[in-house]
Formats: structure tokens, C-alpha cells, sequence
């Protein structure tokens, strides 16, 4: 056992701009924290709250919600409804008792792939702040 | 102000109504404090109407409960509207199933009955053990009066009604065809003291405090079941496939069906309180559900079931929203 606590991150990123700026992170060779275990969805506004409250109990330490900037959203609006519903999800887990740096939603465009490093820094950073999930976590998961 | 009376003639008319197939209001219940949902089908039947501060029941959840078979070949279905006695708080859970299509208009007829509040069952079965076969109840001026075996009682509204109701914006119906009394004055004010003190705290504490109500729940659905807003048709609960939640009773798919529940109801709840008063393990939902409710009302400026024209919450977006947390 290390004795840096290295926590376990899903990320929902859109397929038209946060996975495509991850993309271009990567084509461009940028250095960011491996703690993300990308999940490619259509739009941030598929991402169903439950999706959120799933990950942290199948072993998630951190969860992050990633799409277009407010008004780019390719189906015009899937990223408006996500923020109403993230905004008031985030308020809801937190206040059962989730720490509050677990739950991050960011707007990366494909162009910022220097944006996207950053977001990666400060989530992990956050996440290893709150340490290690404890609270609802499905204690074995038999498939 | 209802003069009961008055409500048994409307409702007796009502009923004898062509275009009207049932009338549902309160009667008196078994035993207790308790009261019954009464279905009336006959003009004689409207007799057995009560309206007291036993009448927590809020009857909306029948709007959509009812069974909808497939009619026989050659068969007219029935399209006669359903009476409905409604609380103010009541009146809310049909606007809001108005807004969400999940009634039509023209299906339902409400007849609002002004409300002073409705007893909270816990707190008379403590306060007076010897209730005998059937309690009757009445509003005094800032009381509730109790005929109770041994006599008469009258004991302050704080001590015996419903924390909703103490805190009740809503007490006339915001929306009846038939108003069945005169409007009562508004008493009270929300500010959301019990969730401010619950987010003051410390995550940790918090959790302390959820998991050792959530780990409690024994998966019964009541507060589904009993839910004026909870009428899918095909409930996440029931599924195995997607198994969203699933079934084991242990606190993580607790926490997982309670935050299900709670956030399916944002921007939704209109804080009837029935979920809490059927939880027969006593987890304070409406505590829950109140966080959501205060942060609608805070970051969004919505109340649900306030508004028959408004768009539902959670399917409508304002470009302008605020989400000061997002990177």
C-alpha cells in the first residue's frame, strides 16, 4: 500500500467537446493526473443523476460531469437541462453527506485541452482531499 | 372556515351530477385520531363525509392510482370526472399533476375545502393514550378540539398539528371549481429552519445522521405508494433491468433508492408530507425532500403546484441559470 491515497474518478465527458478537448490533450501530449476513468456519453444531458449516485456506490471517489459551454451544446440544449438537474443533485448528495469536492461538473470545449488539464488537477486534487469513499459504497459487488 | 354541512349538500349534488362517476373525500376511521379515504358513488352515501383535523390524508394520490384496464371491444370508457376533496396543500399535488399532463382537466373536479391544519398521528396517540374507538375533532381558534371517551379536550395547534402545517403558506386550495368554505387566514411562514440546521453541520455528521435513518428503511414503498406525485406508470423501483436500485436492504441501496426518490421529486415535491406520515420506520423524508423544495425556491425562484401555466422544473431551463460550482 502506497502511502498516497490515489482516488478512483469516473468522468461522463460529451462526445462533441469535454472527449474531444481530452482528446486533444492528449494528441498534444499534456501531462494531467491518471486518476480518470473516462466514460464517452452522447451529451452531458444523458448523464442521468442515478449515473452519479451509481458510480460512488460500485467504487467511485470522485465523480465529474463534462460537456459543451452553456449555449454550444450540439442537440442546442442537453447541457441546460444537465445543469439545473447537476446544480440541484450536487446540493442533494452533499447534504446526506458527501463531501463536497466529490461531485465537479466542468464546460471543456475541443479546443481546450489546456482547460481540461487543469479541471483533472483540480478534481484529483479535491478528491484526495476528501479521501477515500466510505459512506454508501456497495460493500462487495457480486456479479 | 368548512360548515361540514354545507360540504354533504355540494357533495350530494355533486354526485348526483350526470357527468360525475365518484366523489372522493374523508370519513371517519376505525378506531383513534384515525380518518378514511371515503369513495362516494351514491347521493346517500355523501352522509358519511367528515372534514376535521383528522383529514390528513392527501386524496390527490387517487387521481392516479386508479386502474386503467383495457375496455372490452364495443365498450365506451368511462370518461366522467372524478371528484376530489382537496387542503390547500392537496390543491397543489393536482395543479402540479395538471402541469405534468399526468391529469386532464376535464377528468377531474375539485372542490376546495380551506384547512386550519391536520393533527399529526404520532403526536395525539402520544399526547392522549385513551382514545377509544373513534376520536371526532374540530378547530378552535388557535386549538384543536378532541371528543375524546373521557370528554372534551382542546389542546394548542403547535402540540398536536403536523409539522407541515405549522409551517403551511397554502392553507386554501389554489385551485377549486367549487369552494366548499370560506378562505382561512395564513398563520404561518417557511424558512426552512430544520434544513439550515442540517446543512450548518459537518459532512460527517451529517452522513451519521442519514445512515442511521436510511439503514433503518425496510424498502416497504409506502412513501412511493402514497406519493400524490409518484404515478409513473413504470417506476425505476420495479425494474430489474436496468437494476438502478438494487433490491437488498442494506444502507448503501437505501441511500441509493432515497436519493432516487428524493431527486425524482425535485422541483416536484409540494410538501404534502405523506411520505413521512406512512413511513412506518419514522425516517424524517420530508427533511429530505424540504432541502430540494428550499433550493428550487432559492436557485430557481419555482414552487411547484403553485402555478397551472408554469413549465414542470426539471424539463424547462432558463439560459441564465446560475451554477456558480461548475469548472
Amino acid at each position: 500500500m502506497s502511502a498516497q491515497f490515489e482516488p478512483n474518478i469516473v468522468a461522463f465527458l460529451c462526445n462533441w467537446c469535454s472527449y474531444a478537448g481530452a482528446d486533444l490533450a492528449g494528441t498534444s501530449r499534456t501531462h494531467y493526473p491518471p486518476n480518470l476513468n473516462v466514460i464517452r456519453v452522447m451529451c452531458s444531458g444523458r448523464v442521468n443523476p442515478l449515473f452519479v449516485v451509481n458510480a460512488l456506490q460500485q467504487g467511485a471517489d470522485g465523480v465529474l460531469v463534462s460537456g459543451c459551454h452553456p449555449g454550444d451544446c450540439h442537440y442546442m440544449e442537453g447541457n441546460f437541462h444537465a445543469r439545473r438537474r447537476f446544480t440541484l443533485l450536487r446540493e442533494l448528495i452533499e447534504y446526506v453527506g458527501v463531501e463536497p469536492g466529490r461531485f465537479n461538473m466542468s464546460w471543456v470545449s475541443a479546443s481546450e485541452g489546456a482547460k481540461w488539464k487543469d479541471v483533472v488537477g483540480e478534481v484529483v486534487v479535491k478528491a484526495k482531499e476528501a479521501g477515500p469513499f466510505k459512506q454508501f459504497r456497495r460493500d462487495k459487488i457480486n456479479w | 372556515m368548512v360548515d361540514v354541512e354545507k360540504l354533504k349538500k355540494i357533495a350530494r349534488e355533486t354526485i348526483s351530477r350526470d357527468d360525475v362517476r365518484c366523489l372522493i373525500g374523508w370519513r371517519q376511521g376505525s378506531y383513534g385520531f384515525r380518518a378514511a379515504p371515503h369513495f362516494v358513488g351514491k347521493p346517500e352515501e355523501a352522509d358519511q363525509l367528515i372534514f376535521s383535523p383528522l383529514c390528513s390524508h392527501n386524496l390527490a394520490t387517487y387521481l392516479t392510482l386508479a386502474e386503467k384496464l383495457p375496455v372490452p371491444r364495443g365498450q365506451e370508457p368511462d370518461t366522467r370526472k372524478v371528484a376530489l376533496l382537496v387542503k390547500g396543500c392537496d390543491s397543489r399535488a393536482v395543479v402540479q399533476q395538471l402541469v405534468e399532463q399526468g391529469i386532464r382537466r376535464e377528468n377531474v373536479l375539485v372542490i376546495g375545502c380551506p384547512c386550519r391544519g391536520v393533527v399529526d398521528q404520532k403526536k395525539v396517540e402520544a399526547k392522549y393514550p385513551d382514545m377509544g374507538a373513534a376520536v371526532t375533532a374540530d378547530w378552535g381558534e388557535k386549538t384543536v378540539i378532541f371528543n375524546l371517551p373521557s370528554g372534551r379536550v382542546e389542546a394548542p395547534r403547535e402540540e398536536v398539528l403536523a409539522g407541515k402545517c405549522m409551517t403551511c403558506r397554502y392553507p386554501n386550495p389554489l385551485l377549486a371549481d367549487i369552494e366548499a368554505g370560506d378562505a382561512v387566514a395564513v398563520w404561518g411562514s417557511d424558512e426552512y429552519t430544520d434544513v439550515r440546521e442540517m446543512e450548518a453541520g459537518d459532512p460527517r455528521q451529517r452522513w451519521l445522521f442519514w445512515e442511521e435513518k436510511f439503514s433503518s428503511c425496510i424498502r416497504c414503498y409506502s412513501c412511493r405508494n402514497v406519493c400524490p406525485m409518484c404515478y409513473c406508470e413504470d417506476c425505476i423501483l420495479d425494474r430489474l433491468n436496468p437494476g438502478w436500485v438494487w433490491r437488498s436492504a442494506n444502507t448503501s441501496e437505501n441511500t441509493a433508492f432515497q436519493l432516487a426518490r428524493a431527486f425524482h421529486l425535485a422541483g416536484r415535491c409540494i410538501e404534502c408530507g405523506e411520505c413521512e406520515r406512512v413511513c412506518p420506520v419514522d425516517i424524517p423524508l420530508m427533511k429530505l425532500n424540504r432541502k430540494l423544495t428550499k433550493e428550487v425556491r432559492e436557485k430557481f425562484a419555482f414552487e411547484p403546484g403553485t402555478d397551472p401555466e408554469s413549465k414542470p422544473l426539471q424539463a424547462s431551463y432558463r439560459p441564465d441559470d446560475k451554477a456558480d460550482f461548475i469548472l
